[in-house]
């Protein structure tokens, strides 16, 4: 038994020893745990406290729209809301008293204000989880009505807060609605919230110039951080960047003739284009049908969305610069510079017109069947003479024609700052031959003459020629911007007067054309007599256009215009669907146009006094 | 009628210090776990009120085993080894894979962690052999017998794989030979080419090309001695603490910033940001590491109350040791205490960032129901010894 109690002896020993291990291992992690925790607790705690901040995107308010005189077109107005603030409402306990704390005090004010909140109870725990410190915003734009029952009641207000969103709004409703476009809710890309744990919701251009000029109407978001405490509150907020507010962007546009121009073809489906013919400045640009920017937002209702998108007349569709037509006669005047720049004929070259034209063993008709006798050109003009202009177009080359015709801007985009564009169509042979595989004809330059076959025109190509002819040979960018100026009013950009090109054109030539156009109107026998109006000298063209199934007869009515016609100052461009002819039916709405816009310069001149 | 009164007397004999330090310790892990639970909202039924119902479950065990004669152990210990290598075996085939290892059993709709009962059949069946029947001390034959039979569980347990649960026994049976009174010059051997092998593993992580391994030598090597890639990841975080903090990192730095920021007196019960802005991952607050949030809630002062408590407890387990009237208690008592103290401590040390990330529980603390029973089942063993004591 003394060696058994030696080992007993050892064993205790070697007992004590594993002891002494285990508590100095013990104390070891006693002394580490006192260097982190309370020797370089102030180190870890910095890193806490960055970690428990959060950063919140705001909104910077967005740039407005104007027309040339300042009226406000696309602008900013408070969107009352009202919202919960968590922090004040939590409930002891579980998120679920919370969350049914919460929609109790909906119903609550649901039935004071008669108005039903936008959340639902998945809405309120999608809050809680991933956006806390942030208002619950239950109910958007509330009326006046509903906010002074709620001040007027003595229903309990904590945590409950009226705040206001800025909202999109469109003060003069459908006005320019084609240009203005409208704007929807921002899709971020992680690169927009890079660094930011919130954001609110931001507004972005989805169409027209809203879209085009986004960029520099969003502004510069800012920056809150707050910090939040123990259980995901807010506890400390501080601005850090202010969000600085969008650039306002002026526009060419004159609101008054905007709404003119729209309502002489509210009616009917079509688009008419005013500028001014000295500068290239887009007066007005309209379309129809046309649309309400303002039902668009702030959340675009799916099934207007589809309605309009499924609408056969595409309201949502800019005719004036989206959609190609062929001219018609309104052509007539560039296939008249052409053949007199050529030197193939003078003014005084004059046709007998026996009501047809036969090339080969096929008639093509004038409009007139029984012929309009012997024409000049001022009189082919005014009298719109498809056998004129087919003889001219023949002697002068279906070249000299698409050379004029590039010249004044037709077959390319004009480069207006508006969505889908279209170039139109100046045909050549090669063109011809490369999308028809097919071979030029005398057919083709007859047709080409008088506006009809291939050639396809929008009528914003249309009122730059107009621009051109009353101007006297000078083709202008259209000009839709004036210039982008700061919140303040500061100029930031301003976009100058763009002249594309001069005419090359023979002294006289000008002036020959322009003569012709005046008969039209002012002539008693001219087509577009119908526009005329009192005091004021005006000149133009008609034009017909047929489209669609040979069967159905339907026709575009077309009128350029410019006025007056010593010194211009409107060039218009008007184009309608199923018109009877350009005269009849467009002359009429240009002339109320005119009528219009006349009244509006005497006021206009009273301002500029 | 006789018999049952002789035990209740058995009970009065109890170590009440240890008792009381037991359940100091579960009422902690309990308060901690609805603490890292509390802004959870998706389990219906919250771990807290699991918790106290295996505590309740264990401390049955924990009254049973006391009662039951550990010298008894002889006649059931192999056949408790034969049924935890069992288990593991079938949990290799049959188990449920939690992130990516499979180290669960269901039994009706129980989850088991037969790698948990493997380490408490090792120490019993090392009890056993380590403490010949004819007290006849010397040689000791049994010693390599006792690797080879620690050796089976652990290689099973570290193809679930859980290396950290591996490890554990590997101090637990040097603990048990060297009390046994194992020769000291081959364990100190064993223990040194341990720490050798350490070396050698974390320097090709870290330093290759000290090493003259190229980036191919390095993959082989990994592959010899077949360590996976999130082992390798988990050592290269602890080895470079700056890298990767938003991925591998996370937990670890986490952790720390928990840890680090309880300050003295902790930030309260229930206000842990680092917790309760789920900074700490929800899955693993409350389980491994619940130590980050007791520190972060109650500071340096409540970790030394945890840590003091783990110190009562060794002190208790072993002083059990030492009056055990035969050396199969002695070394039960060693065995168990070593396996509760090295789960304490790696966990511990894990958390404030001093070991790498291996997933090992706080003994009586994390939430876990296998190892909950089986911990209060072992030290119910050694209160076993303790009523029995010499003198009695």
């Amino acid at each position: 038994m003394v060696a058994a109690g030696e080992t007993i002896i050892l064993e205790l020993k070697r007992i004590r020893v594993v002891l002494i291990i285990m508590l100095g291992l013990l104390l070891l992690l006693g002394t580490l745990l006192f260097d982190i925790q309370v020797s370089r607790s102030q180190e870890y705690e910095a890193s806490l406290h960055k970690q428990s901040l959060r950063r919140i995107r705001l909104p910077a308010p967005r740039g407005r729209i104007f027309d040339r005189n300042k009226i406000c077109l696309a602008d900013n107005q408070p969107c009352y809301c009202l919202a919960f603030n968590l922090e004040d409402i939590r409930q002891a306990g579980k998120w679920k008293k919370t969350v049914a704390e919460v929609q109790r005090r909906i119903g609550e004010l649901n039935g004071l204000m008669g108005r039903k909140a936008i959340i639902s109870e998945e809405d309120i725990w999608l809050h809680i989880r991933r956006r806390l410190p942030l208002p619950l915003v239950a109910w958007r734009s509330l009326d006046q009505a509903a906010l002074a029952r709620l001040l007027e009641s003595s229903v309990d207000m904590t945590g409950v807060d009226i705040y206001v969103e800025p909202n999109r709004a469109y003060p003069e409703n459908e006005l320019a609605a084609h240009l203005l476009g409208y704007v929807g809710k921002t899709d971020f890309s992680d690169e927009d919230l890079a660094g930011f744990q919130y954001y609110l919701p931001e507004m972005e251009g989805k169409m027209g110039l809203e879209r085009k000029f986004n960029e520099v109407m969003v502004g510069k978001p800012g920056e809150r951080l707050v910090r939040i405490d123990a259980s995901g509150f807010k506890h400390a907020e501080r601005l850090v960047r202010a969000p600085k507010p969008g650039a306002n962007v002026i526009l060419a546009i004159d609101g008054r003739i905007q709404a003119l121009a729209e309502s002489v073809i509210k009616d009917v489906p079509g688009a008419v284009v005013v500028m001014d013919p000295n500068n290239g400045d887009v007066l007005a640009l309209a379309s129809s049908p046309t649309f309400s920017p303002n039902q668009l937002v702030p959340v675009l209702p799916k099934t207007l969305w589809e309605q309009l998108n499924s609408d056969p007349a595409k309201p949502m569709l800019n005719k004036a610069v989206a959609e190609v037509y062929a001219p018609g006669s309104i052509f007539k005047p560039v296939t008249a510079l052409a053949a007199l720049n050529s030197g193939v004929i003078s003014a005084g070259f004059s046709v007998d017109c026996p009501g047809y034209f036969m090339i080969g063993n096929k008639a093509m008709k004038c409009w007139n069947p029984n012929g309009h006798g012997r024409v000049d050109l001022r009189r082919g003009i005014e009298q719109s003479c498809n056998v004129y202009f087919i003889t001219l177009g023949l002697k002068c080359g279906n070249e000299a024609v698409s050379d004029m015709a590039k010249l004044v801007g037709l077959g390319e985009k004009t480069g207006i700052e508006l969505d889908r564009e279209a170039s139109g169509i100046v045909p050549t042979p090669e063109w011809k031959q490369k999308y028809w595989h097919d071979q030029w004809r005398n057919g083709d330059t007859c047709n080409f003459a008088i506006g009809q076959g291939a050639l396809s025109v929008t009528p914003l190509q249309m009122a730059v020629v107009a621009a051109t002819l009353a101007n006297g040979g000078e083709v202008f960018r259209p000009r839709l911007v004036l210039g982008v100026q700061d919140a303040e009013g500061n100029a930031l950009t301003n976009y100058p007067v763009t002249s594309v090109r001069r005419l090359p054109l023979v002294p006289g030539v000008m002036q020959a054309v322009r003569r012709g156009m005046h008969d039209v109107v002012m002539a008693p026998t001219g087509t577009g007599g119908r526009a005329r109006i009192p005091g004021i000298e005006m000149a133009g063209k008609t034009g017909t256009a047929e489209y669609g199934e040979k069967a159905d007869r339907k026709k575009h009515g077309w009128m350029i215009l410019f006025a007056p016609y010593d010194k211009p100052r409107y060039a218009v461009a008007m184009v309608v669907d199923d018109a009877v002819s350009g005269g009849l039916t467009v002359g009429p709405r240009l002339h109320d146009l005119m009528m219009g816009i006349f009244e509006v310069k005497e006021t206009l001149k009273e301002a500029d006094g | 009628m006789k018999e049952f009164l002789h035990q209740l007397r058995l009970l009065r004999r109890m170590n009440w210090v240890m008792l009381l330090v037991i359940i100091s310790l579960i009422i902690v892990g309990v308060c901690f776990i609805y603490s890292a639970t509390s802004m959870r909202e998706d389990s219906t039924t919250d771990l807290y009120v699991k918790q106290i119902k295996w505590a309740v479950v264990g401390l049955v065990c924990y009254f049973g085993t006391t009662l039951w004669d550990y010298r008894r152990l002889r006649d059931v210990s192999w056949l408790f080894y034969v049924m935890a290598v069992i288990l593991l075996v079938a949990v290799l085939f049959f188990g449920t894979r939690i992130y990516g290892a499979k180290r669960w059993l269901m039994f009706m709709g129980v989850g088991v962690q037969p790698s948990e009962i493997g380490k408490l059949a090792v120490i019993l069946l090392g009890a056993c052999l380590l403490s010949p029947a004819a007290e006849k001390y010397g040689r000791l034959p049994s010693m390599w017998w006792l690797f080879l039979l620690a050796g089976v569980p652990m290689l099973l347990v570290m193809k679930e794989p859980d290396l950290g649960s591996a490890l554990v026994y590997l101090p637990v049976v040097m603990a048990m030979l060297f009390v046994a009174g194992a020769r000291a010059k081959p364990l100190v051997m064993l223990v040194a080419s341990g720490v050798l092998a350490v070396v050698l593993v974390l320097a090709a992580v870290a330093l290759p090309e000290r090493l003259g391994m190229t980036p191919d030598h390095q993959e082989a090597f990994f592959r010899t001695i077949r360590l996976s890639d999130y082992q390798r990841d988990r050592i290269e975080v602890f080895l470079h603490p700056g890298k990767d903090p938003m991925g591998t990192g996370w937990n670890k730095r986490q952790s720390e910033i928990a840890v680090g920021s309880g300050g003295l007196r902790g930030k309260g019960f229930l206000n842990g940001t680092q917790n309760n802005l789920g900074f700490l991952p929800r899955t693993v607050a409350p389980t491994d590491f619940i130590f980050a949030v007791i520190m972060e809630e109650m500071g340096f002062m409540g970790a030394m109350v945890v840590l003091s408590l783990y110190g009562v407890l060794v002190v208790c387990g072993l002083y059990a040791a030492m009056v055990a009237c035969d050396k199969m208690g002695r070394i039960l008592c060693v065995g168990i205490v070593m396996m509760v103290f090295t789960h304490a401590f790696v966990n511990m040390a894990m958390t404030i960032g001093v070991l790498p990330v291996v997933g090992i529980p706080l003994p009586l603390v994390s939430y876990g129901g296998t190892f909950m029973v089986i911990s209060l089942f072992a030290l119910g063993l050694i209160q076993s010894v303790y009523v029995r004591r010499s003198g009695l």
